[in-house]
C-alpha cells in the first residue's frame, strides 16, 4: 500500500518535478544561448577588430610603401638634379681697353669691348651642352611702345629705342655634345666655325694683345667677323699619332655666311638746305640666320690639325657655301686657311693665312639692281628731302691676310719680390711682335642703279698693313694686362675707313699710330 | 647617376699599373689626413699652394716580387672649375716614375690627359718648379689644368716622402 501511495504521490509531484526541471532547463538553455550570442558577439567583435587593425595595418604599411618610395624617388631626382645644377658651371671672360689714335675723329677712350658668359653642363655620361652670350660695348638697351588715340580721332603708334653705339648682344656659342669615341664627337647647335685657329679659340683672355686680328676681326677676310658661330651639326676628334702626334678634325654642315641688310635711320638738318630723312640699306655679308635660312644651299667647314708633338701644329681649314638670298644669283664664297704654331720653350711663334673669294660680285650686283630697280630714291615734300638709298658693302672678289704673332714668355727674378711677383705662383711678362697684311682684290667700292639697270660698279686693289709691338703681364694665366703699340697703313691717299670695320678715317687719312693699353681676365 | 660628363680614364684598380706596369703586386693603404700631415705636406711643397681638403689619401705600395718598386697617390687638384683626378708614380730615387690621369672633368683643356704632356713629369722630383714656361710645356688654352697638374703632382710628391719615405710607413 505504501509503495502505491509512493508511486501515487510520485506521479502526483513528477509533473510538477518535471516542470521545474523543464522550467530550469529552459533557462539553462537560454543562459547558454545568451552566452553563446554574447560569446558569437565577442568573436564577431574581435573578428571586426582584427579586421578593423589589418586593414589600418595594410593602409599603413601601403602609405609607408608610398612614402618610402617618394622619398626615394625625390631622393633619386634630388641627387640627379642636384649633382647635374653642382656640376653646372659658370665661367666668363671680360676686356676692356684704353686707346689713343693721331686719328682726327677717334677719341683717346676707354673701350669695354666685351663681357662674355659661359656655361657648360654635364647633362649625362657622354652627354655635354656648352653656352657662351656675349655682351660687346653693351651698356643697355630699351625698347618703348605706345598705341593711343590722337586727339580729335585715329590713332598713334610710338616706338623708341633707346641704348648705346654699337651695343651688342651675340650668342657665340651654344651646343650639345656626344662623345662617341675619342676620334667621333657629335656636336649640334651654334657652332664655331673651323675656319683657321682663331675662330676657333678667340677668348680676349687668351691672347696677349689687346686689338684682335684684321684678318679676323678688322677687316675681315673671314667671310664674317670672329667670333664667328653659324648653326648646324658636324663631327669633331681627335687622333693619337704615334708616341707625340696627334690629328684633329672638326666638320659641319652650317647654315652659312649670307648677304643681310642693315638698315641706317639718318636725320640731318643743313644749314641753308632741306632737312633730310635718308634710309641707307646695306646688304653686306654677315653670320647666317638661326632662323629660317634666306637661301637653299646650306655651307660646309672643315678644318683638319696635326700636332706632331706638344706646343707645335699645322692646320689646314676650308669654308664654302651659298652666300646670296634666293632672291639674288647662287653665287658662293670660298675660303681656305693655313695656320700653325711653334714652340721652343719660352719662345712661340703662331699665325695664320686666309684666302676668301667672293663668286660673282658683279651678278650679284646685277641682279641686287633688277630687285630692287634704284640703288637711290628721293623725293622733297616742304622742307624735307627724304631718300632711300641701297648698296652692297664689305665685298671683293679676293681678300687674303696673314698674321703672325712672335712671343717671348720671360720672368725677371728681380720683380718677384715686388708687387709683380710675390702674391703670385707664376706671374709671367710676354713680349709680342705681330705681324699682319692683307690684300684686297677689285674691292667693291661703289655700286649704282636706275631702273633695274647696273649703272655704276667700280672697285679697288688695296693693301692694308699693321705692325704691333707688344708687353703683357699675366699674373697668374686668366689674367692679362696689355701695353701696345700699333702702325696702321693702307695706300697713301687712301682712307683706311674703307678697309677697316673700326677706324673713322677721314678722306687721306691712310695711316694710324695707336697706343693701347688692355685689361683682360676670365674666370 | 652616371657620373655626367666626366671623362674616366682610369679606374683606381687600374691606376698603379699605369704608373708602374712592370710591378706584380701592389698592396693599398689608405693614409688618413691630418692637421700634422697637412702641415708637413705644406712644409715640403714650398712656395707652391695647394688644396688639402682631402679626408684622406689612396696610396699604393708597387712591388716587383718582394722588391718595393715605389709608390703611388691619388691626387685631387682643382682644374678651371673641377678637380681633376690623378696618379702619381714615384720611385725610390724619390723622382717622378709616371703619371697618368684618371678622370678629367673640364670642358676645355683634356688635352692634359695625352701621355705626350704627362711624360714630361717623369724624372721631376721636390726641388723643380713644374710650371708651365719654366719646366714644363704650356698647353695654350688648358693653362689653368697644366698647372694644377703641377701642384697635384707636387702634392703627391710632398705626401709620400711623409709617408713612406720619412714617416710611419717607411719599409
Amino acid at each position: 500500500m505504501r509503495f502505491v501511495i509512493v508511486i501515487l504521490s510520485s506521479l502526483l509531484v513528477l509533473p510538477a518535478v518535471c516542470a521545474a526541471q523543464e522550467s530550469d532547463l529552459a533557462a539553462e538553455v537560454k543562459e547558454l544561448r545568451a552566452k553563446l550570442e554574447r560569446l558569437e558577439k565577442k568573436m564577431a567583435d574581435e573578428e571586426a577588430q582584427k579586421m578593423k587593425r589589418a586593414e589600418a595595418e595594410k593602409a599603413a604599411i601601403t602609405e609607408q610603401v608610398k612614402k618610402d618610395v617618394m622619398t626615394d624617388v625625390a631622393a633619386k631626382a634630388q641627387s640627379y638634379f642636384g649633382k647635374l645644377i653642382e656640376q653646372t658651371k659658370v665661367g666668363a671672360y671680360g676686356s676692356m681697353r684704353y686707346g689713343t689714335s693721331n686719328l682726327d675723329d677717334l677719341h683717346n677712350t676707354f673701350t669695354f669691348r666685351r663681357f662674355v658668359m659661359t656655361v657648360d653642363s654635364p647633362i649625362y655620361e657622354r652627354l655635354k651642352a656648352y653656352m657662351e652670350l656675349e655682351f660687346e660695348r653693351f651698356t643697355s638697351l630699351e625698347l618703348d611702345k605706345k598705341l593711343t588715340r590722337t586727339a580729335g580721332g585715329g590713332l598713334t603708334s610710338e616706338v623708341a629705342i633707346e641704348g648705346t653705339a654699337k651695343s651688342e648682344i651675340s650668342m657665340e656659342q651654344a651646343w650639345m655634345q656626344y662623345d662617341i669615341a675619342d676620334w667621333l664627337k657629335f656636336r649640334g647647335g651654334a657652332v664655331l666655325v673651323p675656319l683657321g685657329r682663331f675662330n676657333i679659340n678667340h677668348d680676349d683672355n687668351r691672347w696677349d694683345l689687346p686689338r684682335r686680328s684684321l684678318v679676323d676681326k678688322g677687316t675681315p677676310v673671314l667671310p664674317t667677323t670672329a667670333a664667328w658661330p653659324e648653326l648646324g651639326a658636324g663631327f669633331l676628334g681627335d687622333i693619337a699619332i704615334g708616341n707625340t702626334g696627334k690629328l684633329t678634325y672638326q666638320a659641319y654642315v652650317m647654315n652659312g655666311v649670307a648677304l643681310n641688310s642693315e638698315i641706317e635711320q639718318i636725320g640731318q638738318t643743313r644749314a641753308g638746305d632741306t632737312t633730310k630723312l635718308a634710309y641707307e640699306v646695306k646688304l653686306q655679308p654677315s653670320r647666317g640666320t638661326f632662323s629660317d635660312d634666306v637661301k637653299r644651299g646650306k655651307a660646309i667647314g672643315t678644318r683638319w690639325a696635326y700636332s706632331p708633338g706638344l706646343g707645335d701644329e699645322i692646320g689646314a681649314s676650308v669654308y664654302w657655301g651659298r652666300y646670296t638670298p634666293d632672291f639674288l644669283p647662287n653665287k658662293p664664297v670660298f675660303s681656305f686657311a693655313i695656320d700653325g704654331k711653334k714652340t721652343w720653350g719660352p719662345f712661340e711663334i703662331e699665325g695664320q693665312y686666309v684666302n676668301t673669294q667672293w663668286s660673282g660680285v658683279r651678278g650679284v650686283a646685277r641682279g641686287l639692281a633688277q630687285r630692287a630697280i634704284s640703288s637711290s630714291s628721293e623725293a622733297e615734300i616742304g622742307d624735307v628731302e627724304t631718300e632711300v638709298e641701297f648698296e652692297l658693302a664689305n665685298l671683293a672678289s679676293r681678300k687674303q691676310g696673314y698674321w703672325v704673332d712672335f712671343r717671348y714668355h720671360f720672368w725677371p727674378d728681380f720683380l718677384s719680390n715686388t708687387i709683380f711677383g710675390k702674391h703670385f705662383p707664376n706671374p709671367q711678362l710676354i713680349a709680342t711682335f705681330r705681324a699682319e697684311q692683307v690684300w684686297f682684290s677689285e674691292l667693291l667700292n661703289s655700286v649704282a642703279f636706275t631702273g633695274g639697270a647696273l649703272t655704276d660698279f667700280r672697285t679697288e686693289n688695296r693693301l692694308l698693313n699693321r705692325f704691333t709691338l707688344g708687353l703683357t703681364y699675366r699674373p697668374v694665366p686668366l689674367v692679362a694686362l696689355q701695353l701696345a703699340y700699333e702702325y696702321t697703313r693702307t695706300n697713301r691717299g687712301k682712307s683706311l675707313s674703307s678697309v677697316t670695320n673700326f677706324l673713322p678715317a677721314r678722306d687721306g687719312e691712310y695711316f694710324q699710330n695707336a697706343v693701347l693699353m688692355g685689361l683682360t681676365f676670365g674666370f | 647617376m652616371a657620373s655626367a660628363q666626366e671623362g674616366i680614364f682610369l679606374k683606381e684598380e687600374e691606376a698603379p699599373k699605369a704608373v708602374f706596369p712592370d710591378a706584380t703586386s701592389f698592396l693599398r693603404k689608405v693614409i688618413p689626413s691630418n692637421d700634422d700631415l697637412k702641415d708637413k705636406i705644406k712644409q715640403r711643397m714650398g712656395k707652391t699652394l695647394t688644396s688639402l681638403w682631402e679626408d684622406s689619401y689612396v696610396t699604393f705600395v708597387a712591388k716587383k716580387g718582394e722588391t718595393i718598386l715605389g709608390y703611388a697617390a691619388i691626387i685631387e687638384e682643382i682644374g678651371k672649375h673641377r678637380p681633376i683626378t690623378f696618379i702619381v708614380g714615384v720611385g725610390l730615387d724619390r723622382k717622378i716614375r709616371d703619371a697618368a690621369l684618371m678622370v678629367y672633368r673640364e670642358a676645355y683643356g683634356g688635352e692634359v690627359r695625352d701621355r705626350r704632356f704627362l711624360q714630361q713629369y717623369k724624372g721631376k722630383d721636390l726641388k723643380d718648379p713644374l710650371l708651365p714656361y719654366r719646366d714644363i710645356q704650356n698647353i695654350s688654352s688648358a693653362t689653368m689644368s697644366v698647372e694644377a697638374i703641377g701642384r697635384g703632382s707636387k702634392k703627391a710628391l710632398a705626401l709620400l716622402e711623409v709617408v713612406y719615405f720619412e714617416g710611419t710607413e717607411r719599409k
